[in-house]
């Protein structure tokens, strides 16, 4: 089974973030492998333990930095990587077809993997173009995945918490959601193992991807400014509460 | 203003609070001053607040050793003062000093035996029953995951190492700085916050007072130096200071990481403090079974040394936004790596960056100055904050011999400790020694 994972190098989320030139950032911060994706890969190398046969390979479209993430991914376990590299920032039409093409010159996919989302771009586009693409079934926001008999068995997590199972032949196109699993981080010995991996770098050019007839870029970026005030609740302890549960139902309106 | 001062302290962290509170108690009546909003909040809260007596020099163990006995009482150290936000506590662990290439730890074991600090000698296999988790090889020279040769196999085992049941840790840096605050308020201390000083004035060759930035003037006879980071500043400040040191201070930017503890291994309850002087890094545990992994600065790892006002507003280069970086989470989570197997090492790097006060020899400078009336404690680097309420109560008294008139530089003065029967030099932390190279020139001092 061969079982692609498309990781994606996002900004630390703890970094403070600066906008330059209205539609970029000051990139002297630390990158790391899009958090999601670390669901996609743990369960990607859980289904190859299991099926002795199988290989994980990552798959990322990212600058020469994106290295360091293909790094993470082999740490967690995946066995070879594939960088494609590429200077420029690309939409999800256009990183969709990168993925699609390159996974097609390495090879036959069984099943594609990747996070929900990314936590940069938060689209939660790329799965369903890649679904489109290779013409499989997609599911985005799987919390539970089990590979019995040519099929992938998913929980997939609705808004509001609500869980629908779907059976879905493979090969197919699945996000792994938070609830997935808990990534499995590597040890120093699995860093020393990954140093052995091989990483593959295509040049972007070389895929000669045509230019889709449509197109997202960004216009402009804006930083997010949030005015929250702190409010001192007063009183015993049972008034506390008392206020705090009229807080949470007329204000929050997350208990009715 | 119209209160009047006998002493400015500038700065109000783990130890401009106790010179305050020592200060109060001998009946001068003093105003800490800091920039910031309340006590501890700079860098005094991203200590690590280790408390372990294994230092290169006996004086510095037994200052270690004393400053334990106040952590163990701290109720009545603080003369069981009541502060509306708690109490720190100390979590006593005990330690063990790795026996490594990487410590002078014969000499450490020497200085115990001097001071009197009760320790084992601990083997290999005696550590390995302790932390099951640790891997006892040596992994000697420390080296940077850049290099290839940091990733090669051990060949040999180490030696084993000293434990030393007295010691821990205090779970909250800042709340202890705000402690005493509260304990020298009791004794008639005053504290300003948000008021950062521009200028430290002088009259007639003697210091008069400081002025905040809003323009405020308050004057004092005696003014010290506590500004931890900022400490070189504010020495340029005063009149002719700055110069008559020898030891000058920096503000050296400084990365402490968290990395989760192995599932099966109860680090938080179970867990030693350690220092590991073979891979170069110091651990204690934190809560939320973390390991909180602090660096003994080895020689391969680049310093960085900063303006405090660009890193705290988050401008400059590298640390930029005071963020962790990658290339030293790696290294200093991996090196741990090494010695706990088991460890993993998630992508997002967790921890603290803050700066160290650090002198040019990593030894702090306790004295007056060439400005009667303006005296430091400053140069505390990383590894001071365990001897606060000592260092307190040492400037209090070396500030109060001064003023009545001993010649300090001529004929220093003898501190004499309140828990253990010991005087020490203060001279040693003298601004106009030369480098004292028996330092470590590391947190480890």
């Amino acid at each position: 089974m061969q079982i692609y994972v498309c990781v994606k190098h996002v900004p630390d989320s703890a970094a403070s973030i600066t906008i330059i030139d209205d539609t970029g950032i000051d990139k002297n911060i630390t990158f790391l492998l899009n958090p999601f994706d670390e669901h996609a890969l743990t369960e990607a190398v859980k289904i190859r333990d299991r099926i002795g046969t199988s290989e994980v390979i990552a798959i990322c479209l990212g600058s020469k930095d994106a290295q360091t993430t293909l790094q993470s991914a082999l740490a967690m376990g995946a066995d070879r990587g594939i960088l494609i590299q590429s200077g420029e920032n690309h939409d999800s039409i256009f990183t969709a077809k990168a993925l699609k093409i390159a996974i097609d010159q390495d090879g036959a996919a069984d099943l594609i993997l990747t996070g929900k989302e990314s936590i940069d771009a938060e689209g939660m586009q790329t799965m369903f173009r890649l679904g489109a693409l290779f013409d499989f079934p997609v599911a985005n926001n799987i919390v539970k995945l089990d590979i019995e008999d040519g099929y992938a068995i998913v929980d997939h997590e609705r808004a509001g918490g609500i869980i629908n199972t779907y059976k879905m032949p493979l090969p197919c196109v699945i996000g792994a959601g938070k609830s997935l699993n808990i990534p499995k981080y590597p040890t120093f010995r699995d860093v020393v193992q990954a140093r052995k991996k091989v990483i593959k770098t295509i040049a972007l050019t070389d895929l000669n991807i045509k230019k889709p007839s449509a197109s997202m870029k960004i216009t402009k970026l804006e930083s997010l400014q949030q005015t929250r005030e702190a409010k001192e609740i007063k009183g015993t302890a049972v008034q506390a509460a008392e206020q705090i549960v009229q807080i949470l139902k007329q204000e929050a309106k997350v208990i009715s | 203003m119209a209160e009047k001062y006998d002493a400015i302290i500038i700065g109000a962290g783990v130890i401009g609070a106790p010179i305050a509170y020592e200060l109060s108690k001998m009946g001068y009546k003093t105003l800490n001053v800091d920039k910031l909003p309340d006590a501890g909040e700079g860098s005094t809260a991203g200590s690590c607040a280790i408390v372990r007596a294994h230092y290169s020099t006996a004086d510095g163990v037994a200052m270690a050793y004393e400053g334990f006995k106040y952590w163990l009482d701290w109720e009545n150290y603080l003369d069981n003062v009541k502060d509306e936000k708690g109490l720190a506590r100390y979590m006593n662990t005990g330690s063990i000093l790795v026996k490594s290439q990487g410590h002078d730890w014969k000499k450490v074991q020497k200085n115990y035996d001097e001071v009197g600090v009760d320790y084992e000698e601990w083997s290999i296999d005696k550590i390995k029953k302790e932390v099951p988790v640790a891997d006892l090889h040596e992994f000697w020279p420390i080296r940077r995951p850049e290099d290839p040769k940091f990733f090669d196999e051990p060949t040999k085992d180490l030696e084993g190492g000293i434990f030393c049941s007295e010691a821990g840790y205090v779970n909250d840096p800042a709340l202890s700085a705000h402690n005493i605050m509260r304990a020298a308020e009791a004794k008639g201390a005053k504290f300003m916050f948000n008021a950062e000083v521009i200028d430290v004035r002088s009259e007639d060759g003697k210091v008069a007072g400081i002025t905040l930035k809003d323009g405020t003037k308050i004057n004092a006879g005696i003014v010290v130096n506590v500004g931890g980071p900022h400490s070189f500043l504010i020495n340029k400040m005063a009149q002719g200071v700055w110069e008559g040191c020898n030891i000058k201070t920096k503000a050296l930017r400084h990365e402490v990481m968290y990395c989760p503890s192995p599932d099966d291994y109860d680090y938080l309850n179970d867990g030693y403090h350690m220092s590991d002087g073979d891979i170069g890094c110091y651990i204690r545990p934190e809560v939320g079974n973390l390991f909180l992994i602090g660096s003994e600065d080895p020689e391969c790892d680049p310093q960085e040394w900063v303006d405090p006002d660009d890193f705290y507003a988050g401008k400059g280069g590298h640390g930029k936004d005071n963020v962790l970086t990658e290339e030293q989470w790696k290294a200093q989570c991996y090196r741990l790596g090494k010695r706990v197997p088991s460890l993993a090492v998630p992508n997002q790097p967790k921890g603290v960056v803050d700066l160290y006060d650090c002198s040019d020899d990593w030894i702090p400078v306790y004295d007056k100055s060439d400005l009667p009336g303006f005296y430091m404690a400053i140069g505390t680097s990383g590894n001071q904050y365990k001897n606060a309420p000592v260092v307190g109560r040492m400037m209090a008294e070396l500030i109060d011999a001064c003023e009545k008139g001993l010649d300090h530089d001529n004929e220093p003065f003898q501190y004499q400790f309140k828990h253990i029967d010991r005087k020490t030099d203060v001279g040693f932390f003298s601004r106009k020694r030369e480098i004292n190279y028996n330092s470590s020139f590391s947190v480890n001092g």
